[in-house]
């Protein structure tokens, strides 16, 4: 009685704006907050350039992603998925594969990037490699001077109550099995784990869940350095004007790749191919990471053609150094439960 | 036209159930649909082992609630819930009881009226709001923290914020207006006359309060705080905004099941534990509130 | 008991200092809706951007009108099924009568968090769905007992025999209904249905757990924000929504008189 109604005030709406186009489609994607597919100018420019209007929904993590996926069967036409989640997001059937020979800027992909095996699940491809980079964590320039080098100084009793730590199962795990020298996506020593999670106890702050809750929780003081992804610093740094410095400690860091993929059923393919082509391209990118900052793009043009003296420059040339970069991988079932207990368990413990 | 209704209606017989049933039928019905079912399919789904839909594998199990008895941190959370759930609920009768008393007794007419509104006013102004509008008094900085520095020169950080402290202060700010009015209520049937005659009689004022006073007003004061207790016990949004690191508790855990991690059935059967919990507080207090309704 | 002068004043002044702690926060939140810092930096550089800005938001925009569309449909249904309901349980007699005014508590007793992932869970699995008509679904279920309690406080004073006395004048049974019952029922059916107003329009929880993507409200747009990091533009909207609240709250004052319910 309602929902009719409503759909068709939207769709009235929709058909209103675009009337100049013929194929004119609301498209819904899904991403983090101010992850480069919502900036305006983004948007405006492929609006004017297909006519197809975009709307974003937001997740704060990628548990939270795949539940929407789950739960609105058909709803969004393109997804950002950390790789390490799409084949389990495909073996559910949530996406659907995508034939790269249909995405033109999908040429320049790096080769190795473009067919990572994360991305793809029975020979087929599941996501289009957009960008990478990799978890740390970043400092507070005002408040620290000298830039550390390990992630150990986030547990040294000097920042006690300072540090700012995102809440998330998987994350913490990881960092924690970098730390101890432990495989990223299957530990198996959960005890050392434990431990270490426990004492981050007199240390945190309190939990950042989402990119502007960072800044925030940055400018105003908070924290002396929170864990971060190296994208995200570039923005803060650069486009916000934080004062502050993204570490890469010797350890190694959590790299990652993100994909662009579409959700099975997807209501407008066609205007999703086009977005993610849109996505991939080197011009979208050389103004998103000069203007506002990201992560590294999976376009060997694009990188080609970032400036001396870049963020991603310097980042590619310290990664060279650390011990080791593990990345985000597909975690078993199993697996997954038994980090999602020992993180809900160490919040527990950081009640008491 | 109408003839004069010359059969007189019996005030009780099978055509009054059928009237009845007819007037009632779509009410209680709505609620059949929207409470009853949809409690009984959450009972259904937490024996499951996992979501019962299209390409998941799922069998009926205890698992779900053996998980509770064999994880220590879900009885930890419980716990922690319940005692917020207690503590807002006295924090909750401090403040609010003395406030329907000067309210009841000691003001009248059109301002007792008016106060009376201001009071009750924010209960029915949005909660989330009222939540969100404590983050701008506690954070780091803020109002609260620079008025305190202004009257009391070098007083420090407070870091309220991100605190169990903080949850609780936005909690009994939610919840205050129902204790005030509930022990409005019953204070106002106490006769004036018998506090008159015992104060005559000798008994000091405090005895007056403890012997006379709050026996009279008990049923009022358990029904604003088992009215408080129970959605407290429930609450997830307050502690996300203002608790932080400090604002893990059985019900952003639930909320987490069915959010984010897609584990219903175990969101399920965390939430009948709860439900049991205040199956049990009722079950306890139910003699004192059917008194006080 | 008579209390002495001194004693008067401390609790006026007391009751003006829990006056204080339930406004402050909102005063503080509204003020800072005129602030120009987005990170809400302290002294107040005063603005109107904020709300200049609400007004070409129209994520917000649309969630505003789709609680208003919920609200409306819950009052209307609520307040005649309710209404409904509280004539029968004043009027007549019958067995378990005591069972179902007891069987309208549930939807106020049972915290809103186990109502609402409890209707996410049946909504979903049995294809009636989410939505903004599965949002009136629940927030009918949660008004009618509001409405059923306000509605019947105000029977519980009607005198039958006014019935009785139209009949034998000649009325119809309709015209009883329409002249002699409903016109004394009135104000109560009134502020029960500004009571199912103000519960959907605030109403979280459910609607969170029930909204679909684009389809949202403002209560769970705005919880949306709060998570992603809040700018003065939600003070904004917050504000008109309390003065929007308080301003219905006063009115609904005019015909439920809260000092006298006992």
């Amino acid at each position: 009685m309602i929902t009719p109604s409503y759909r068709l005030l939207t769709v009235t709406g929709a058909l209103m704006l675009g009337a100049t186009f013929a194929h004119a489609d609301t498209l819904r994607v899904l991403n983090w907050q101010g992850y480069g597919t919502d900036e305006r100018w983004a948007i405006e420019q492929f609006e004017q350039a297909t006519g197809h209007r975009v709307v974003h929904e937001y997740f704060n993590s990628e548990q939270e992603m795949l539940t929407k996926l789950r739960t609105n069967p058909g709803a969004y036409d393109v997804i950002v998925i950390n790789a390490a989640y799409t084949q389990q997001a495909a073996e559910e059937g949530l996406i659907q594969p995508i034939d790269l020979a249909d995405i033109p800027n999908a040429e320049s992909l790096d080769a190795e990037l473009a067919g990572h095996p994360h991305l793809s699940l029975d020979g087929e491809v599941y996501g289009a490699a957009w960008v990478w980079g990799v978890t740390s964590f970043a400092i507070n320039t005002q408040a620290i001077s000298e830039p550390p080098n390990s992630l150990q100084v986030l547990w040294d009793p000097q920042y006690a109550g300072r540090i700012g730590w995102r809440d998330d199962a998987v994350e913490s795990v990881q960092f924690a099995a970098l730390l101890t020298g432990q495989d990223i996506n299957a530990p198996d020593d959960f005890d050392e784990i434990r431990e270490r999670l426990y004492a981050l106890k007199p240390q945190i702050r309190t939990f950042w869940g989402s990119e502007n809750e960072w800044n925030q929780y940055m400018a105003s003081g908070e924290f002396d350095m929170a864990t971060y992804w190296s994208g995200s610093a570039a923005r803060s740094g650069g486009h916000f004007g934080l004062p502050i410095e993204f570490v890469t400690p010797r350890e190694g860091a959590i790299a990652w790749l993100d994909g662009l993929s579409m959700q099975t059923d997807a209501p407008h393919p066609e205007a999703a191919r086009e977005f993610i082509d849109w996505m991939i391209a080197p011009d979208f990118y050389t103004y998103w990471d000069g203007e506002v900052g990201a992560p590294i793009s999976a376009n060997v043009e694009a990188v080609a053609a970032l400036p001396d003296g870049a963020f991603n420059k310097a980042l590619m040339e310290d990664l060279e150094q650390v011990e080791r970069l593990p990345f985000m991988g597909p975690i078993e079932e199993t697996m997954r439960r038994q980090m999602l207990e020992v993180w809900q368990e160490t919040k527990t413990y950081f009640q008491e | 036209m109408a003839l004069p209704d010359t059969v007189s209606v019996p005030r009780r017989g099978p055509s009054d159930a059928r009237s009845a049933a007819w007037l009632m039928g779509p009410a209680y019905l709505w609620l059949i649909i929207t409470v009853l079912l949809p409690l009984a399919a959450m009972f259904y789904f937490s024996f499951l082992s996992d979501v019962p839909i299209a390409g998941r594998n799922w069998y009926t199990t205890f698992s779900n609630y053996e998980a509770f008895f064999q994880q220590e941190f879900y009885r930890t959370l419980m716990w922690r819930s319940l005692r917020l759930g207690a503590e807002v609920a006295l924090w909750c009768f401090v403040i609010g009881f003395p406030c329907a008393y000067v309210l009841a007794k000691t003001i009248k007419g059109r301002w007792r009226e008016a106060l009376f509104l201001l009071v009750i006013i924010p209960f029915w102004s949005n909660a989330l709001i009222r939540i969100f509008s404590w983050t701008m008094v506690l954070r780091g900085n803020g109002i609260l923290e620079r008025f305190l520095a202004w009257l009391i020169p070098g007083f420090g950080s407070l870091d309220l914020m991100f605190t169990y402290p903080a949850v609780v202060i936005g909690l009994v700010h939610s919840y205050l207006p129902y204790m005030i009015l509930t022990c409005y209520i019953s204070l106002q049937t106490i006769d004036d006359s018998l506090v008159d005659a015992a104060r005559s009689l000798g008994a000091s004022r405090l005895t007056v309060l403890r012997k006379v006073i709050l026996p009279l007003a008990m049923p009022g004061i358990v029904a604003g705080a088992v009215l408080i207790f129970v959605p407290v016990i429930g609450s997830f949004m307050e502690p996300r905004i203002l608790g932080g690191r400090e604002g893990t508790f059985l019900g952003t855990v639930i909320e987490d099941q069915f959010t984010a991690v897609f584990n219903w059935p175990l969101g399920a059967a965390l939430s009948f534990l709860l439900l049991a919990c205040v199956l049990i507080i009722f079950a306890v207090f139910q003699p004192i509130l059917r008194r006080a309704s | 008991m008579k209390a002495t002068p001194t004693l008067l004043v401390v609790g006026r002044l007391y009751l003006a200092l829990v006056l204080a702690f339930l406004y402050l926060p909102i005063v503080v939140m509204a003020t800072m809706s005129f602030n120009t810092s987005q990170f809400y930096q302290l002294p107040i550089d005063w603005t109107f951007d904020w709300y200049v800005q609400l007004s070409s938001n129209q994520r917000l925009l649309a969630a505003t009108r789709n609680s208003i569309l919920v609200a409306m449909a819950t009052t209307l249904i609520a307040t005649v099924l309710g209404t409904a309901a509280s004539i029968a349980l004043f009027r007549y007699e019958f067995r378990f009568k005591k069972l179902f005014q007891a069987a309208l508590f549930p939807p106020i007793a049972i915290p809103w968090l186990i109502t609402g992932t409890a209707m996410l869970l049946f909504f979903f699995w049995s294809g009636i769905g989410r939505g903004l008509h599965a949002m009136v679904l629940g927030h009918v279920a949660l008004a009618l007992p509001y409405v059923i309690i306000v509605v019947s406080a105000r029977l519980r004073g009607f005198d039958a025999d006014l019935e009785a006395a139209a009949r034998s004048l000649g009325a119809t049974p309709w015209q009883v209904v329409r002249y002699v019952t409903l016109p004394y029922m009135a104000p109560g059916i009134i502020a029960g249905a500004l009571f199912a107003f103000a519960v959907s329009f605030d109403q979280f929880v459910i609607s969170y757990f029930l909204s679909v993507p684009g389809i949202s409200t403002l209560p769970v747009e705005i919880y949306s924000a709060i998570r992603q990091g809040f700018t003065p533009e939600i003070n904004a909207i917050s504000t008109l929504v309390i003065a929007f609240s308080i301003t219905l709250l006063v009115i609904v004052s005019r015909f439920y008189r809260f000092g006298d319910s006992r």
